[in-house]
């Protein structure tokens, strides 16, 4: 009872935040929570589960490219159209999944690499129905009883998306497929000989978080009511990779304090020293990697333990 | 009475610009993919307002710009709209790519603040959205194709090689390349790709060579790759023409592809004997110490047309400023000579189709206009 009260407070103090800002404030809010709820999927599965994907943002491209596609290419019912989005990014995760369930490290990263450049090369050639190199625009989320959720109400679902798939990730965690997804990701082998299905725990840890993702990708869609190409590229799989490195790869903490830092860092320091931002990040992610490998939140805990 | 004027004068400037500035809205990119299109546009407006301030501003006030850099990042760009309206901004020029001026367009059609992109060239940009509030006068990308073809036909080519890199945009160029030839009536006789990263071109030029064409196309925005291609080309000691897409008119090769690019033509829309061109560099050269190029014209065309339609608005409400913007008719920098700005019949891609130019290097430099429309 007191964790639900926390889970719903939690979201209150989410969602009601969004009701006191500007519009620019909201907008970077919406897209910040939407930064955050990737990096928690995504360190489930790089900092959890030991695989190094870096499809994930295909994935969310997937699913914000397919709601529009069903909605407003192929006119079919909002929930039709979410349920089918969703079984398409289930779809092609299985189909990257199950012959990469073999690879490890750097093989299977150079696998989800080439469908990540694959992905745009779709999006770019994919001539009406994906709107080519401009993207789609020109559509609206669909009203829903007689109404159109929008502005902060909007970041209110961000914040229930949020919280959500923190809710899937945190169960599944401490449930027995979290714990074997960390032995998978320390030492197969011995994972192996303890009973873990490896390839099954591999195969499932890809699926859903590509699934989460996925269903991130369709909410993004209707933030600003236009998807493109640039949005899903290389340049954003990394950023997501390096938030949550240093945030702390295999910690829910350490995903959501990497990309709140890694996503605001222009927006804060651009206006103070202009566009040297970029040298902050890049020795914000060499000091990560070097000196705290356990990221941000293994710096708080050393910290802690010696204060 | 002399004294006495000159105080007044200097009281009623001093009351004139001591009034709220008019602010205009820049989203640029200052570390991403579009920064070396980005930079110099930029401060090209930046010298642009500077201008206008210089001369007693507009309706009296000075013209203040905010400049954001959106990193070419779509998400964020749209972002930066919004804190610019939330500024204060009446108008907004957008100087990043193309994705991210689309972006923007989303929350200025909401706001109904008047946008302009002075430089993007992507034909999407005033279709995809009935966006009263968004104008555009870089050169489309189809008509710089048209125009670079308008000259091969006026060579009487019947086979030609087209040559790309395999960027998202230079495979977009090298589709259209292939398009327009192919709707000539000309023929492919060979078609290669230098892929991203490569270091050398030879292969792909001992199969053009091979082919043996009138003239060879180059569809491919990679600096560094389109450089391999002129090193190859060289090295074989070929002899047939190129013709490159525009950007070639970006003046880095100059330095980067010294020795290699004599005789290359390629389309551009800066004529620098035009006397808008000839004044504008001597002004710009004057007051920044360098000299500018054709990126610099595109911004200070389009902080012109925005001061220019607020004036003719008489206000700074945005919708009097979006009937006097697509009222415009300016001759600017940018075009061929005689060229003028316009958005007919409620269109709202103000670049005049046989505005674009086709140029030559001579030496390193970038030299003549050979070439004007698509006639």
């Amino acid at each position: 009872m007191s964790s639900l009260l926390r889970w719903l407070g939690a979201a209150l103090l989410l969602a009601g935040a969004a009701f006191l800002l500007s519009d620019y404030h909201n907008d970077v809010y919406r897209k910040l929570l939407l930064w955050v709820t990737l990096a928690l999927s995504y360190n489930f599965l790089f900092g959890i589960c030991g695989q190094i994907a870096f499809s994930h943002f295909a994935f969310y491209g997937i699913g914000a490219y397919s709601v529009v596609i069903f909605l407003f290419q192929f006119h079919l019912p909002f929930p039709l159209a979410i349920l089918l989005g969703i079984a398409l990014c289930i779809l092609f995760a299985l189909a990257v999944a199950i012959p990469s369930a073999r690879l490890e490290g750097f093989y299977l990263a150079l696998a989800t690499l080439a469908l990540a450049q694959l992905f745009i090369v779709v999006l770019n050639e994919g001539g009406a129905v994906t709107g080519g190199p401009g993207g789609l625009a020109n559509y609206k989320l669909p009203e829903f009883l007689g109404t159109r959720i929008r502005g902060p109400w909007y970041t209110a679902v961000i914040v229930l998306l949020l919280l959500g798939t923190l809710a899937v990730l945190w169960r599944l965690d401490r449930s027995w497929f979290g714990r074997a997804c960390r032995a998978v990701r320390d030492n197969p082998e011995v994972a192996a000989a303890m009973g873990v299905d490896v390839a099954r725990t591999k195969v499932t840890a890809f699926t859903l978080t590509s699934a989460l993702a996925g269903i991130a990708g369709m909410v993004y869609a209707f933030v600003d009511n236009t998807v493109n190409p640039p949005i899903f590229g290389l340049d954003n799989a990394f950023l997501l990779l390096f938030m949550v490195i240093v945030g702390g790869a295999g910690r829910h903490a350490g995903a959501i304090i990497g990309a709140a830092l890694l996503f605001l860092v222009p927006f804060v320091l651009s206006p103070l020293i202009g566009h040297h931002h970029v040298l902050v990040f890049g020795v914000l992610v060499v000091a990560a990697i070097l000196l705290q490998p356990r990221g941000l939140v293994g710096l708080y805990d050393a910290i802690r333990r010696h204060p | 009475m002399k004294n006495l004027l000159a105080v007044a004068a200097a009281l009623l400037a001093a009351s004139t610009f001591a009034q709220e500035p008019i602010k205009i809205g820049v989203i640029t990119d200052r570390v991403g993919v579009s920064k070396p299109y980005s930079e110099p546009c930029t401060e090209g407006t930046v010298f642009g307002a500077a201008e206008i301030n210089r001369r007693g501003g507009v309706l009296g006030r000075k013209i203040e710009l905010l400049i954001e850099d959106d990193q070419s990042r779509p998400d964020i760009s749209a972002a930066l709209a919004r804190k610019l309206i939330d500024q204060g901004a009446v108008f907004i020029l957008s100087m990043s790519l193309t994705p991210a001026t689309q972006q923007q367009q989303t929350v200025t059609m909401e706001a109904k603040t008047p946008q302009m992109t002075p430089m993007n060239s992507g034909d999407t940009l005033t279709t995809q959205l009935p966006n009263p509030y968004f104008w555009q006068t870089g050169p489309l990308g189809s008509i710089q194709i048209a125009t670079l073809l308008a000259h091969a036909r006026a060579q009487n080519l019947k086979r030609v090689a087209l040559i790309s890199d395999n960027s998202d945009l230079g495979q977009l160029l090298a589709r259209f390349f292939r398009a327009g030839l192919e709707k000539a009536g000309i023929q492919i006789a060979a078609e290669e790709v230098v892929p991203r990263g490569a270091t050398t071109a030879e292969p792909q030029m001992q199969k053009i060579r091979a082919a043996n064409p009138d003239a060879m196309f180059m569809a491919g925005v990679l600096t560094a790759e389109n450089v391999l291609i002129f090193k190859a080309y060289r090295q074989f000691g070929l002899k047939f023409p190129i013709h490159s897409s525009y950007n070639l008119s970006v003046p880095v090769y100059m330095s980067v592809a010294k020795g290699l690019i004599d005789g290359v033509t390629f389309v551009d829309a800066y004529d620098p004997d035009k006397p808008e061109v000839k004044q504008f560099v001597a002004e710009y050269t004057k007051a920044t110490g360098k000299a500018p190029f054709n990126m610099h014209g595109y911004g200070y065309d389009g902080i012109m047309m925005v001061a220019e339609a607020i004036r003719r608005a008489g206000s700074t409400d945005k919708e009097k400023i979006r009937e006097a913007m697509q009222q415009t008719s300016y001759a600017g920098v940018m075009g061929a000579k005689g060229m003028k700005y316009r958005f007919p019949e409620g269109k709202r891609a103000g670049f005049d189709p046989d505005g674009m130019v086709v140029r030559v290097y001579e030496g390193d430099r970038q030299g003549r206009v050979v070439h004007v429309g698509q006639k």
